[in-house]
């Protein structure tokens, strides 16, 4: 592609979201802060920077292998959760200093409670979270918040006050502001930025302190404004799928001609789209973000609907030519979430790939012809053979 | 005139057809089978029950076993589970075959396969109303889910009840909340009002049904084990949760299955002339337990003595005000039935379970299914290792479905079996 720069801010996000360590994570470390480990994205990471410590994203980047999660887990469980168990028995994960989780899914549920037996990591922090979305359940999930945000004060002896809660809201706020920025820039003709380093951009934000990823994050918005776009692409190609942590897969995609231009991820634009309100009693605001108001994954009952709704919105947006659509095997959640958008989109004349991808890639050459061929269906419909 | 077929009846005029020559047959043969012969013949009154509301436009609901079906009941209101049938007549029918061709991802649990499948095809009536069960598994939700998305389903009401993750009295008391909101449901839904005196009829009957199930389960305490492999599991949980909740029959069936018990427990007999080996089944029993029983009875004098389907402790519901019923229910619900008990929450229940099997049962060795559906218990299996070595018992890991045969096929089944029997001197190498 015609547009590769040379910028070093993005290659500082490029490497942060390769490995699992980053110098700015070593850096806070060598400080004397905390790092905690959040499992999955219903965590409101808010909680943890108003306490002065460093929210961090599980991952098992560049993970080796998963013999060391067989004891505890069977080849019925998902190759995240392997991975990640690995890489916590290795002690590749030994700089959190907590972990917390939500019951996710049925794979990650128990993955906390394995870890909390074989890891022992100093805090460790568990909540539910509901599986529909309502005022009850919000009413439900603000509890919750209130008593992890009392079990981080009693453990790590920190006081979070509401100013500090809105002054973290106000930063993860800005955080996805800039985020959103960086997508706006994605809906011209021709974007400065491939959909993998965007990719990178959004998952090196989750290993980040976030004043420091702010003004990267402004740096290398700054930079791409008068960069040069990328012209010498064929189609332009949307991703959606849950916890794809690894810009690899969308290189891989991208290395046939396309580029990837907007998504639906978890790292992606499923986690920017909405902000945090300011106006209200903060742990309220949390709440009712993460059950109300951001795009909720396919775990949450009856938001198929609003999914593929946002899915074809974003399509539109961005003048997608298709869909591909990423799910780790064995995950159930994401199971009928494709067999459902598959018929959706079909219905709204959106062309549409399936691919079942593991969480470490593998397979590339699978990946490469089955995008290419999709590609060329495109470009087929699209110049009328 | 002709009129047009209704959706997803003509496999249950199928069901009810050969439910009604199994029951003609059976009260032809010399020695009928009494149990078998009542089970059969709740199995065709709710089938004629479902044809019954979907020919003449009367209200039924798709549901679960664990949505609180003693609420429905008490309303009157008819509900079918899209899978009962699918199971039970899966010897009869290519359905097998028939979840290879759907989209739906090879990785999946069978019965979830099936039941995406039975919509899709129209193998079920569309019905008036859907009591979404969220719980126990991630794969019981996107199930529901994909029903609403499914253009014959898309117009049909539906609630889900949220279930809570732990168990203790404001868990209890949210899902209460979650009960109300599934009444007021209901009630918009059919104009039915909810009889409370009705509810506590429902219930007390079905306090009745697990008293006497409880009684028969303790019977297979006894060395030996006076009742069969998995007996008592499949019908139980059926009558119990599948068919219309409080069913008087129903407690006459639990009356016989324990007379039938009790008198060889009383005569100091077990079901096998020698016992060689008691085995605990740890997880539900699915599809493959027939022939898995009959082989181990068969070949090594093993009894599958109990398993997670027929082990649910269900208590007693206080019927004393309403408040109490719901709370009842709540508990019941989410804490007692079978898979939900020992996969809703955290492992704990699921590791105290077989520790208080194994002892109470006197069990010789675990046989753990890994089902496919099960990731939360397969990702159990270092706590079930460690609970099976400080009880020092055998733990046999297998992989299978247990909803759909193909996946371990028999021959591979009772090879792992013989190997694991032989080396920990079980079954006939004792």
């Amino acid at each position: 592609m015609n547009a590769q720069f040379k910028s070093t801010i993005l290659q500082d996000f490029r490497k942060t979201a390769a490995n699992p360590v980053n110098v700015s994570l070593q850096e806070w470390k060598k400080s004397g802060r905390k790092i905690i480990g959040c499992m999955y994205h219903y965590i409101p990471e808010e909680i943890i920077t108003a306490a002065g410590m460093l929210p961090y994203r599980m991952k098992a980047v560049g993970s080796k292998g998963t013999e060391l999660s067989e004891s505890c887990f069977t080849q019925i469980n998902c190759g995240f959760v392997r991975h990640l168990f690995d890489s916590g028995v290795r002690g590749e994960l030994g700089f959190i200093d907590g972990l917390v989780s939500v019951n996710n899914c049925d794979h990650i549920r128990r993955f906390y409670e394995n870890w909390q037996k074989k890891i022992k990591t100093p805090y460790m922090h568990f909540m539910p979270f509901p599986k529909k979305s309502g005022r009850e359940q919000a009413e439900v999930y603000r509890k919750e918040l209130a008593d992890f945000k009392n079990s981080l004060e009693k453990h790590f002896n920190v006081q979070i006050t509401d100013t500090k809660l809105k002054k973290a809201i106000e930063l993860h706020n800005e955080t996805r502001r800039l985020q959103r920025e960086l997508y706006e820039l994605r809906k011209k003709k021709n974007p400065p930025i491939t959909g993998a380093d965007v990719h990178a951009v959004m998952v090196a934000s989750s290993s980040m302190p976030k004043e420091k990823y702010n003004t990267m994050l402004t740096g290398l918005l700054e930079e791409l404004y008068t960069g040069e776009g990328i012209s010498d692409y064929s189609e332009r190609i949307m991703v959606v799928g849950g916890e794809l942590d690894d810009p690899k897969f969308i290189e891989v995609i991208e290395s046939q001609g396309c580029l990837v231009v907007a998504d639906s991820l978890g790292y992606g634009y499923r986690a920017i789209a909405e902000d945090v309100d300011t106006d209200i009693e903060p742990l309220t605001a949390l709440a009712e973000y993460h059950v109300l108001k951001r795009p909720a994954c396919p775990r949450i009952f009856g938001t198929t609907f609003n999914r593929n709704d946002f899915v074809r919105h974003i399509a539109e947006e961005f003048k997608v030519d298709g869909v591909i659509s990423v799910r780790l095997p064995l995950c159930d959640e994401w199971s009928f979430e494709q067999v459902n958008l598959i018929g959706y989109l079909k219905k709204h004349g959106i062309p549409h790939l399936t691919l079942d991808i593991d969480y470490i890639l593998s397979s590339t050459g699978q990946i490469k012809t089955r995008s290419q061929a999709f590609l060329e269906t495109i470009s087929g419909t699209k110049h009328g053979r | 005139m002709t009129t047009k077929p209704i959706r997803g009846l003509e496999r249950y005029y199928e069901y009810r057809e050969r439910w009604k020559a199994i029951i003609s047959d059976m009260e032809k043969s010399p020695v009928p089978n009494p149990a078998l012969l009542a089970l059969f013949r709740l199995f065709l009154e709710n089938d004629e029950k479902t044809i019954d509301c979907a020919e003449n436009n009367k209200p039924f609901l798709s549901s679960w076993y664990g949505n609180a079906p003693e609420i429905y009941a008490a309303m009157g209101i008819h509900y079918i589970c899209v899978v009962d049938n699918l199971l039970a007549h899966q010897s009869f029918t290519d359905d097998l075959a028939g979840i290879d061709a759907n989209i739906v991802p090879d990785d999946m649990c069978g019965l979830i396969k099936l039941g995406a499948y039975a919509v899709e095809k129209g193998l079920v009536p569309t019905p008036t109303g859907m009591i979404a069960m969220l719980e126990p598994c991630d794969a019981q939700s996107v199930l529901h889910e994909s029903w609403i998305n499914n253009d014959a389903w898309k117009d049909v009401p539906y609630f889900a009840l949220d279930p809570a993750y732990r168990s203790g009295k404001e868990d209890f008391e949210y899902f209460v909340g979650e009960l109300r909101r599934m009444i007021a449901f209901l009630e918009n839904l059919t104009g039915i009002k909810l009889d409370w005196n009705r509810l506590r009829e429902v219930i007390e009957e079905t306090n009745k049904q697990y008293e006497i199930w409880d009684e028969y389960n303790q019977l297979r305490r006894a060395v030996p084990c006076p009742g069969g492999s998995f007996q008592g599991s499949g019908i139980g949980w059926a009558i119990s949760q599948h068919i219309m909740a409080g069913h008087p029959g129903a407690t006459d069936l639990f009356r016989m299955l324990l007379a039938d018990e009790e008198s060889r427990y009383k005569a100091n007999k077990g079901w096998l002339e020698k016992e060689n080996s008691r085995v605990l089944w740890a997880d539900l029993i699915g599809t493959v337990n027939a022939p898995i029983g009959e082989w181990l009875e068969k070949e090594h004098g093993t009894v599958v003595v109990q398993d997670f389907q027929g082990y649910t402790p269900y208590s007693h519901i206080d019927t004393s005000t309403e408040e109490s019923m719901l709370l009842g229910l709540a508990k019941r619900n989410l804490a007692e039935v079978p898979m939900i008990r020992q996969a809703r929450g955290n492992v704990d229940v699921f590791i105290e379970d077989v520790i208080r099997i194994v002892e109470d049962y006197k069990i010789d060795c675990v046989f753990f299914p890994g089902h496919v559906g099960h990731k939360d218990q397969s990702a159990s299996v270092g706590f079930l290792r460690e609970a099976c070595r400080e009880l020092g018992v055998p733990l046999l890991v297998l992989t299978m479905d247990i909803f759909d045969p193909r996946y371990l096929p028999m021959d591979k089944f009772t090879h792992i079996v013989n190997e694991f029997f032989e080396t920990h001197k079980l079954g006939k190498f004792k």
